[in-house]
């Protein structure tokens, strides 16, 4: 016999509860207009309505484990499209950081580029553009992190010829204090907190 | 009448510039005696209309012939009086706008235009209207005491008319009673049912008289002067009333055909209407065991939209499911509720009603149900989810609500079968025969007209009376009798409100122009009626058989009884009868016969085809008037003669044109079939059918097939109307001249 899913609410519950914007998806209606709309669909294992439909029914293994919840590039596309004016990002987002949170690591290179993203403004104010990437690459081992330096070794020439990343380190913004403020409060407003 | 003709040309327009008007005045007129014929450049403004009513008070003119533009226009402008005769030639959007201008062919064209409007003038009788010998009532008969027919008694009573309330039970309510509170505009929230309230409403108004425990035994007469015959509590009444609204609701769909949805085996699931009365009566609770219901799983469409079932959507069970969610989330906040469905349809506003049902959290799964059990004392649902692609099983429910569609009230549960007559094809032993959905037999009794053409109203393919639903959508095929509310179509109660008090206007106005003698829709204020020289009549029905309307019932000799005011003037009848002893004062068969002997046909050797084209004047014709509106060109051999409905083309039209040496017959109608556009329903397709034995009157001609083509056009096919022509040209070229010509 094939394979029965039995509809859960609990997992939905979860959702409602614990990641940012979780409650929106009740307001869906399958339309799909964010799956058509998104420019990484091809790559994603479940299109963003399908999560939703994942979400309903309880199969929760699915949508912490979907690559799909790691990929969105917050470009807003599905956010302006969507006829229920579901924040479709801000729920990917949020299902990211609470798979993250979960410890499941899907997509580590983009869970750990996020952390350092968020670290670094945390601590400059501002993203250092060669300290991020360096941090990120040799996360994933001394070898790897050289490779992929050099990989971008072009785009870190340009970025330096049109004086977007300094060789010394970046200094911290001025009112670094009150910046942390800001973001310290946000973290608070959010269901899912920072990941770090 | 002694009849003292003027014809008037407009040269404005552009008119002037295509034709030569001296010359038309001379050769368009010659075969007729005209007393007056002037032109002016601007005939509809004031100085112009001026002219003419000088001349009717001055001269004595009482039939005026106006070359102008189309009759579909500035009918009000040249409106001089019920006493006067006029009539219109198109030399505008059928001249002057489609044809090249100075032409020798476009000038011929506005010729005959011109003979054809003198020779119509010509055998045109003012009408007198209809006037029976007892008074015309005024009064509307509503059968059907719900949310429908309590709208109705109530619009019609604040109009200032009396209205007649038929309820069937012992009380006035129908399903709305029944309800526990309904969802409405602004579809935000649930509303209060308001049924005591409508109900007190209706029983105090001093203009509504209300029977309840009443059937109506028979209806008899015609609009204006129906006599109903009413059974109540056991007593017989007896009702005069000018028009009928049937209000006869809808009931659900039987569940007990849904058994693979567990109804009948599981006592647990239940139908959307046992549930809320369940709802109503207090408290929603297990049927099995009268305990709590914390989880719910609605299964939409259940039945509907299924070719083995009820092959259409209901339109108000989503909305209903909705409505009952929200009871069971007020009665047990904790509980959850399931919607399975095909596809929402919550229509227009109610949009916003499905929004709050998902934001109350309900969860809505899109899929088939496939399967519902029970398993320790819990049932469940298992189900193709369509979003997932996979089986789904929703466990540990209480309830399953199966939420069925509506079916007409007028729809019976199995064919009604009539004696047929003898040798009937397709009859039984005892002669019976199953009787068609299109008949006026095979509804449920609830009108019992006294028609030729059977008790009730004809109805469509699922049972629903027949109505147009865009283009007149309280028409039914019984002058006089509107059908409203959910008996006509799924509707909610928001539309239910506005279709009742719609209908109850149409019945207002029908007794209103019929008070006047005058026609209802299509054909409104037309006061001519269908006269019948009997002593030529042979009895052979057709007439009582094609009136689509039921107008003509018949005697045991089977003479005609035509009703005048049952009658829609199409004159179906006439193209129907055989010995052509119906006609209209001013539309008969002689007078279009005369018409089309009145075009001028060129001898062979000219080489200038001529073709007549009867045309609709409903649909068709308004299509050729925007088409020439957007200076589309056609052929100039094609003359057309507009009808009131192709269903009045009589066949001998047909064989006249044609032994004249007319080289070829168009026939431009509506629609027909289960989509028709036909504005009397039958009457184009009647007229095919009747085209089907030409073929007699051309064998006995020795002329081609080709010559004669009927098409279908609706009233948007202008594009369409010019290449049909060119085509038909075409043809005929290479069927060549009709050798008749100059006989």
């Amino acid at each position: 016999m094939e394979t029965m899913i039995n509809y859960d609410p609990t997992f939905a519950e979860e959702v409602f509860q614990n990641v940012d914007a979780g409650e929106e998806i009740k307001m869906c209606m399958n339309c799909g207009v964010c799956a058509g709309s998104c420019p990484l669909r091809h790559e994603m294992d479940y299109p963003p309505r399908q999560i939703f439909s994942l979400i309903r029914s309880g199969k929760r293994d699915e949508v912490l484990n979907s690559k799909s919840i790691m990929l969105c590039t917050s470009c807003y596309t599905c956010v302006v499209k969507c006829p229920r004016s579901i924040p479709v990002m801000d729920v990917m987002h949020g299902l990211a950081h609470y798979a993250i949170k979960q410890g499941i690591l899907t997509r580590k290179l983009t869970a750990s580029f996020g952390g350092e993203f968020w670290n670094q403004v945390y601590r400059l104010g501002r993203v250092d553009e060669k300290d991020l990437p360096r941090r990120v690459f040799f996360s994933q081992g001394l070898v790897e992190g050289i490779k992929s330096m050099l990989g971008f070794m072009d785009i870190g020439i340009r970025l330096m010829l049109h004086r977007r990343m300094k060789l010394l380190p970046e200094k911290k913004i001025k009112g670094i204090e009150s910046m942390r403020k800001m973001l310290d409060k946000a973290e608070k407003l959010g269901k899912g907190g920072t990941v770090a | 009448m002694d009849k003292k003709t003027a014809l008037y040309i407009c040269t404005g327009c552009g008119i002037g510039d295509a034709l030569d008007i001296e010359q038309l005045k001379e050769e368009g007129t010659e075969d007729f005696t005209i007393a007056e014929i002037k032109d002016h450049p601007f005939l509809c403004g004031a100085e112009g209309v001026e002219l003419i009513k000088k001349d009717i008070e001055e001269e004595g003119i009482n039939t005026i012939i106006i070359a102008a533009c189309s009759q579909r226009v500035n009918y009000d402008v040249f409106d001089f009086g019920p006493d006067k005769i006029v009539d219109r030639a198109n030399l505008r959007e059928h001249v002057a706008w489609s044809q090249p201008a100075g032409e020798e062919d476009t000038q011929m064209l506005a010729e005959d235009i011109l003979r054809l409007s003198c020779s119509r003038a010509d055998n045109t009788q003012l009408p007198e209207p209809y006037a029976p010998e007892e008074e015309f009532s005024k009064d509307i008969l509503v059968v059907g005491g719900g949310l429908t027919g309590m709208t109705a008694a109530l619009e019609t009573a604040k109009a200032g008319y009396q209205a007649i309330l038929v309820e069937r039970e012992a009380q006035l309510g129908g399903f709305l009673a029944r309800m526990k509170q309904r969802v409405t505009l602004p579809y935000k929230e649930l509303t209060e049912t308001g049924a005591e309230a409508l109900v007190n409403e209706v029983t105090e108004h001093p203009k509504i008289k209300v029977y309840t425990s009443a059937t109506v035994e028979k209806i008899e007469g015609g609009p204006g002067v129906y006599s109903v015959d009413i059974k109540s509590n056991g007593d017989a009444v007896s009702e005069r009333v000018g028009a009928v609204v049937q209000a006869t609701g809808w009931v659900p769909y039987d569940a007990n055909k849904l058994g693979h949805l567990g109804y009948g085996q599981l006592k647990d699931v239940v139908t959307n209407v046992e549930l809320e009365e369940m709802a109503a009566a207090g408290k929603i609770t297990r049927p099995s065991d009268g305990s709590e219901v914390k989880n719910a799983l609605f299964i939409q469409c259940a039945g509907s939209r299924d070719p083995e079932h009820l092959p259409y959507c209901s339109s108000v069970c989503c909305l209903v499911s909705m409505k009952q969610a929200t009871y069971l989330k007020e009665q047990n906040p904790e509980g959850a509720s399931y919607i399975l469905y095909k596809d929402v349809r919550t229509v227009g506003q109610s949009e916003d009603f499905y929004r709050k049902a998902q934001e109350d959290g309900n969860i809505f799964i899109r899929g088939e149900a496939v399967n519902v059990g029970e398993e320790g004392g819990k049932l469940f649902v298992e189900a193709d989810d369509e979003l997932l692609g996979e089986k789904v099983k929703v466990e540990e429910l209480d309830l399953v609500v199966l939420a069925v569609g509506m079916v007409p009230a007028s729809k019976p549960v199995t064919t009604p079968r009539i004696k047929a007559p003898a040798d009937t094809e397709g009859a039984d032993e005892q002669g019976m025969i199953e009787v068609l959905p299109d008949s006026g037999f095979f509804a449920n009794s609830a009108l019992n007209l006294a028609y030729r053409q059977g008790p009730e109203l004809p109805t469509l393919k699922y049972g629903f009376p027949d109505s147009h639903f865009i283009c007149f959508p309280y028409e039914t095929r019984r002058t006089g009798v509107y059908s409203a509310g959910c008996v006509k179509r799924p509707m909610e109660t928001a539309k239910v409100i506005d279709d009742a008090a719609g209908a109850a206007m149409k019945a207002i106005q029908c007794t209103e122009l019929t008070s006047e003698g005058k026609a209802v829709h299509p054909r409104a204020g037309d006061t001519s009626f269908p006269e019948f020289n009997m002593q030529r009549c042979t009895q052979c029905k057709r007439c009582t058989e094609e009136c689509p309307f039921g107008a003509i019932n018949e005697d045991e000799k089977a003479n005609p009884l035509p009703n005048p005011t049952r009658c829609r003037r199409c004159g179906v009848c006439m193209g129907a009868c055989p010995e052509r002893i119906i006609s209209f004062k001013n539309y008969s068969v002689r007078m279009i016969g005369q018409m089309v002997k009145a075009v001028h046909v060129p001898e062979e050797d000219e080489e200038k085809p001529r073709v007549i084209c009867l045309i609709c004047e409903n649909d068709a014709y308004p299509a050729l008037d925007m088409a020439g509106i957007k200076r589309m060109k056609w052929s100039p051999y094609v003359r057309f003669i507009p009808l009131r409905c192709l269903g009045s083309m009589n066949l001998v039209w047909i064989a006249d044109a044609l032994s004249r040496g007319i080289d070829g017959i168009l026939l431009l109608g509506c629609r027909h079939g289960d989509d028709y556009q036909c504005h009397f329903v039958k009457g184009s397709e009647l007229a095919e059918t009747r085209l089907g034995k030409v073929s007699e009157t051309l064998d006995r001609l020795a002329l081609e097939s080709e010559r004669v083509k009927f098409e279908e056009v609706g009233i948007t096919d202008y594009e369409r109307i010019p290449k049909i022509i060119d085509k038909f040209m075409e043809k005929l070229e290479e069927v060549g001249p009709n050798p008749y010509k100059g006989w």
